[in-house]
This record gives C-alpha cells, structure tokens and sequence, in this order.
C-alpha cells in the first residue's frame, strides 16, 4: 500500500466535510490525535502526489439549478479516439467511460455524464454532438436517486 | 427562503474561487476571504448556508481512487419492474460499494431502469457485491459494465 497509516487516518477523515471553524485542522487535528502542521503537510503531499484530486466543494448541480444526464453512444471501434475527443471538449462533460457489457452485449460502449446550465442547453448540445458525430446518442436522465456519496474505505 | 441575485452572485463567485481547491493553510476561510474582499465569517456562513440548502454536497477531499488502489470501478445497471423500483434501490444502496444508485429511463433498445455504480479493489471484490444484491433482491436480469478506458474523469464545475 502506498499510504501510510497517518495519510489513510487523514483520508478517511477528509471525505467527510471540513469543519467549518476558523482553523479546521486544528479541529481535525484533536479528532485524529495528529497534530495540525502533519496534518497541513501530509494533505499537501497527498495533493502533489495526486492521491487526493482536490479539498473543495463538491457541487449539487441540480441544487444550483443546472440540469445533468448521462448519455450513452454507439461509437464505431475506428472511430473511438475521434468522436471521443469531440465529447470530451465539452466543459459540461465530467465523466466519460469506454464500456462493454461482461455478461451481455449491450448497444452502447461510450459513457459519459453532461451538465448545463438548463434544459435547453443540454439538449442543443447533446443535439451538436450529434450532429458532429454523425451518431445517435441516448440521454438517460436520473429519474429518482437512492444514492450518490463516493466515499471509499480506506484500507 | 428567497434569495436576492446579488446574493447568489457572491456564492457563485466564492464557489468559483474555491472548486479548484480550498488553500491548505492554517486559516483557510480566513484566506479564502482575503482573497475575495469578505471576512473570515462571512466565507464561513455563506458555505454553511449553501451546504444546508444542499448546493453543495460535501466540502471535502476528491480522492484519485485509482491511484490509491481502488482500480475495480463497476457500472451494473438492472433490469427492475416498476413497482419494486423503491424497494430494490434502497437495498442497493445500503451496500457500502455502492457508491452511486439511480433509477433512468428506457427504450425500445434499453430496458435497464435501475444503476449502480461499485468500486472496489478488485473486480471480484464488485461482482461479490453483485452477487449479494442477487440474493438480497431476487433480481436476475442485470448487466455489468466495467469501464475499459478512462477518456475524462474531472469534478464537476460551474
């Protein structure tokens, strides 16, 4: 494992919010039993190293009234690279996966997840992708959540 | 609760600050406010307000999951009748590697109604989880899709 057990203690703790005081780390510092100056240092390298993507807000898009989907695509094998780039420039993509069905084949291999501003826009950009790729994509919106909070366990 | 333009406007711009990263100092809010010409307090009860309304989810730590070691990442999506939707997700979501539960749309060609997201360290850490929703719901008609390239993977940003 490549974290010690001081950065996986900090981790774990940090995938829970921020104390919201006027020094959170001095907070986290009495719940770890680490003091706070480790504490600054160690998130800092878990930063550089890339362990940790970011310590920042993590937006509710609906909540600030934008709209979101996932969408799926039937992209040619030749065509991965082209039509995946054309995707990914797109500010409003945040997650875009190639995946194939293990037990059954499905009739999508390209995923990825859309947020605008409204409506309006998501479906004229949806649209424009369509229209460069020439391909059709299949928007399925979250109906109803039951769940979304990554947090992972810590080993 | 109403709120002026002007106000989410200075949300908007803290939270546009801040999504690229809180700084790591010993006063963060306090910093946060320097920069932005708002006071220590003011940083604090704004982001406290917008976690309340739900606007933001968490204030908290994005981990690179790949890179600690949680490489398996499963997308298993259900084919579930309408009536035992409710029932069905909540179990799903007790599971603790289930990260992500929605219910979606379908098509002609997409009778899959019901997502989950699973991470794990393994792929057979995800399909021990799978096999545990089976059995905890009688459900037998699903699909998993395991992500066989990353093309972009980034927080979400306003």
């Amino acid at each position: 494992m490549i974290l010690c057990d001081t950065d996986r203690k900090i981790l774990h703790r940090l995938q829970s919010n921020l104390p919201l005081v006027s020094r959170p780390f001095l907070e986290l510092s009495k719940e770890l039993g680490i003091d706070e100056d480790t504490i600054i240092e160690r998130i800092k390298f878990m930063i550089e190293k890339g362990y940790v993507r970011r310590l920042a807000p993590i937006i509710n898009t609906q909540a600030m009234g934008r709209e979101a989907t996932l969408a799926a695509i039937k992209v040619p094998e030749e065509r991965i690279d082209e039509v995946s780039a054309i995707i990914n420039g797109y500010s409003g993509v945040s997650h875009n996966y190639l995946r194939k069905g293990r037990n059954i084949h499905i009739p999508y291999n390209m995923w990825f997840t859309m947020s605008a501003k409204d409506d309006e826009e998501l479906h004229a950009t949806l649209k424009e992708i369509e229209n460069r790729t020439g391909l059709t994509v299949r928007s399925l919106p979250t109906i109803k959540k039951y769940k979304i909070g990554v947090r992972f366990k810590i080993y | 609760m109403t709120t002026t333009k002007t106000e989410e406007d200075i949300d908007v711009k803290l939270i546009k600050h801040i999504q690229e990263g809180l700084p790591v100092t010993k006063t963060p809010y306090k910093d946060i406010g320097d920069a932005l010409g708002m006071t220590e307090d003011e940083v604090i009860q704004r982001l406290k307000k917008l976690l309340d309304a739900g606007k933001i989810r968490r204030l908290a730590a994005s981990i690179a999951h790949r890179k600690i070691g949680i490489d398996a990442n499963a997308m298993c999506v259900w084919k579930v009748p309408r009536e035992r939707v409710d029932e069905v997700g909540k179990i799903m979501a007790g599971f603790e590697e289930v990260t992500h539960c929605y219910e979606r749309p379908t098509y002609p060609d997409w009778e899959y109604n019901v997502f989950t997201m699973i991470h794990g360290y393994t792929d057979a850490e995800c399909e021990s989880v799978i096999q545990a929703i089976k059995e905890k719901t009688g459900l037998t008609e699903n699909v998993i899709l395991y992500s066989e390239k990353e093309f972009k993977k980034v927080g979400v940003r306003i």
